[in-house]
């Protein structure tokens, strides 16, 4: 289902506060939503596309779409799907002709509702599935032609996630997991009354996407038990007392394994997505404990969508032939400088995947996140402007993001998230000697890192408020309270000091709750948790969505609108703050993932400006 | 860090730009979203904020009858785009509601909301956020 029980993802939503598409809370107005969705779609929209074993593109089916979650019908003449339904704020599964690429619509949620995981009953039949109804959600099963009513297998209450019907037919298998760990069920269909599931495997760690053998024996799964995602076996045994001894479990692949777990139906062979994306096949020897071979590349996928392929856009046929992915749009990014014309000035490096560009205070280098193809590892690494030779500053497993510049441009400052405590590090920005934790927030709460004050005394982060730590002091991280500079009933965020450090200018949609707009307020450094003085100052006048930056000599701002246009503001600051008419220097060809707006990508002298723009886009509309 | 783009979008929909859902905490690492509580009692307190509205009841019936809970909401946005105002809780306050929650992981008298239901019987859904 598209509202994920996947830590990972649940840590990208916290960690950037991008929403998932079926909890987006689109605008009111008829024209801005038409706007957003147009956007969603553009940036969001997928190609399901069939793989043979040797990789080759055999076919697309239907058109592009919102797809997520393909699952092939037992023959592998259809495909399950999930598609939202942007107006009506929906996810619902639909079942597609794979030849003709029509298709029906399985479920039909109410508003802000779903549906989703799909699973097929062995006979093709019927689709088992999660949906939230009335603010429970349960495990359902329909009709695959559409017909017919729901029927409730299995009422729960926390998200959970189905993977599979088992081939014998008698088990739905699921997960559900949160910070607290992952747990793996079978739930029994035969019988009548209530069901209850049999709680098959848990722990502390993320154990995800249960999977029987054909035959019923041994349950597969992928968890981060060793510190990253692997593929691991179990015996399943129904009638083992709760908390028996089991063999195992095995570990079965060898260099990461991030989902997409099927059986061939002779129980022969097994498949799974690697974390460098690469399809894998792990031979199946039978016996009473069955012998699983080493791990084999079957293909990989084009190098330039690998990153945007993920076990909840790819399966495969129960017979290993066909292999379905809903292939996004192409995720290489070329980093590149633009005048304040809007005139390419240089392309920096090779392409890459690449996020959230920060130009140093001197305007020579970047520190970013770059996802490694190689290992599916996202690090913060810092590169020269001039040659494209890149540092790396973070090289682990922990998800990272939002990476800022000290004042002095010697150092770099992230927020890096480990067992569910998001902390902001700091560390040279040459690589070089340990990180430092400056600063430990509140256990499963995410934040999103937008400024260092000159004076060194302060950064700020945003949660819908923007928030203060105190940095100018010798406290240690778990010390450092934070102050609540800004918090209203209105959304603000994006916090960026003023050179002079008098001023905060931020985003906020104060005026309007279906658009944000640049404000500025004055800031004592001395008196950070003093109540705010006086209406803010509005910059912007229709609408903007981040990418704000002062000018070093403090007489120009910056801001990004909804429609891509990079505008500048002249202002004063003496003896109080004015502001004058935004003008636009030059508009870019969005939506541009990979540039999430909180990033500071304007040198100091207003001169030029840093994109991460995708490599199939046109450089000036 | 391997980073999972399954529903990471990586739209650029940071702040405001679809008046997206925000996402402060992970609410189940705080809440148990298997253990529901449904309060019975008189709405008392209102923090109108962000990043999550907070709520206070004065239960009155059942096992928790007596005591005060503080229950956790989504974001204000989330109510401004779903037409239910501030004002609206204002004019519930000293007046009997009912609140079904994910209890609190710690077991203090705190909660999730999941759904509310005002005086004049209107039902306030905090689904799919927090559900």
């Amino acid at each position: 289902m598209i509202r994920s029980s996947m830590t990972k993802a649940v840590l990208c939503s916290a960690l950037l506060l991008t929403p998932s598409i079926s909890k987006a809370q689109l605008p009111r107005d008829p024209a801005e939503r038409a706007r957003v969705v147009a956007q969603i779609m553009e940036a969001n929209a997928r190609q399901l596309t069939l793989f043979d074993r040797q990789g080759r593109q055999v076919s697309t089916v239907g058109t592009r779409d919102l797809y997520n979650q393909p699952v092939f019908s037992p023959d592998g003449t259809r495909m399950a799907v999930v598609k939202p339904d942007l107006e009506k704020e929906t996810g619902d599964l639909w079942v597609i002709d794979n030849a003709s690429g029509k298709s029906i619509q399985l479920t039909v949620s109410k508003t802000r509702e779903n549906a989703g995981s799909p699973a097929w009953s062995p006979d093709g039949k019927q689709i088992a599935y999660v949906a939230l109804r009335d603010a429970y959600f349960g495990l359902y099963r329909k009709s695959s032609n559409g017909q017919g009513e729901e029927e409730l297998l299995y009422k729960g209450s926390a998200p959970m996630t189905l993977t599979d019907w088992s081939q014998d037919g008698k088990y739905l298998t699921y997960f559900s997991t949160d910070l607290a760990g992952g747990r793996l069920y079978a739930l029994p269909l035969a019988g009548t009354g209530e069901r209850k599931p049999i709680e098959v495997f848990g722990n502390k760690s993320q154990n995800q996407g249960p999977r029987l053998s054909p035959d019923s024996r041994i349950m597969t799964y992928t968890s981060n038990a060793s510190g990253r995602f692997e593929v691991y076996a179990i015996p399943f045994d129904p009638a083992a007392s709760p908390g028996a001894a089991l063999a195992g479990p095995w570990q079965l692949s060898d260099q990461g394994g991030t989902g997409m777990v099927f059986w061939r139906k002779d129980g022969k062979e097994l498949y799974y997505l690697a974390a460098d994306r690469a399809v894998m096949v792990i031979e199946v020897g039978a016996g009473a404990t069955p012998k699983f071979g080493k791990p084999q590349v079957l293909f990989r996928p084009p190098a330039d969508i690998a990153p945007g392929i993920g076990p909840g856009n790819a399966s495969v046929t129960r017979d290993g032939e066909r292999f379905v992915i809903a292939v996004p749009r192409p995720q290489l990014r070329q980093l590149t400088v633009y005048d304040r014309a809007g005139k390419v000035v240089s392309k920096v490096g090779e392409p890459g995947f690449y996020n959230q560009p920060n130009m140093s205070p001197d305007g020579t280098r970047a520190v970013l996140m770059r996802n490694d193809p190689r290992t599916g590892n996202v690090d913060i690494w810092t590169m020269d402007l001039a040659s494209g030779k890149g540092t790396p500053i973070t090289n682990d497993t922990d998800p990272q993001n939002a990476p800022i510049w000290s004042p002095d441009g010697k150092q770099v400052a992230y927020v890096s998230t480990h067992e569910s405590i998001s902390s902001i590090y700091r560390k040279a920005a040459d690589g070089t000697g340990e990180a430092e934790q400056v600063f430990s927030y509140t256990p499963g709460a995410g934040m999103v890192l937008t400024d260092w004050s000159n004076d060194n005394k302060f950064m700020t982060f945003y949660t819908g408020v923007i928030v203060l730590v105190p940095i100018g002091n010798n406290q240690k991280a778990s010390d450092r309270k934070e102050i609540d500079w800004l918090r209203e009933e209105y959304l603000a965020g994006q916090g960026r000091f003023s050179p002079d450090n008098r001023y905060i200018a931020f985003l906020s949609n104060e005026d309007d709750v279906d658009r944000g707009e640049v404000y500025v307020r004055p800031f004592d450094p001395n008196k950070p948790d003093a109540p705010l003085a006086g209406p803010a100052v509005r910059v912007s006048k229709d609408g903007a969505q981040g990418m704000i930056a002062w000018r070093q000599d403090g007489k120009e701002l910056y801001y990004m609108t909804r429609n891509w246009e990079v505008m500048a503001v002249d202002i004063e600051t003496t003896p109080t703050f004015k502001a004058g008419t935004p003008r636009m220097l030059f508009s870019l060809p969005g939506p541009l993932p990979g540039n999430p707006l909180q990033w500071k990508n304007v040198s100091p002298d207003g001169q030029q400006f840093l994109f991460a723009m995708p490599t199939n886009a046109s450089t000036q509309r | 860090m391997s980073f999972s783009t399954r529903v990471c979008l990586g739209v650029a929909v940071a702040l405001l730009a679809s008046s997206a859902a925000w996402a402060h905490h992970n609410m189940s690492a705080l809440f148990d979203f298997n253990d529901r509580v449904t309060l019975n009692g008189a709405l008392s307190k209102i923090d109108w904020r962000n990043p999550h509205i907070y709520l206070a009841v004065d239960v009155k019936s059942g096992s928790e009858q007596g005591q005060t809970w503080s229950v956790e909401g989504p974001a204000p946005n989330f109510f401004r785009t779903r037409d239910i105002a501030k004002a609206d809780f204002e004019g519930a306050l000293g007046k009997d509601v009912v609140v079904e929650v994910s209890r609190a992981r710690d077991h203090s008298r705190a909660g999730l909301i999941r759904q509310l239901t005002l005086p004049g019987g209107k039902v306030v859904s905090a689904c799919p956020q927090n559900c």
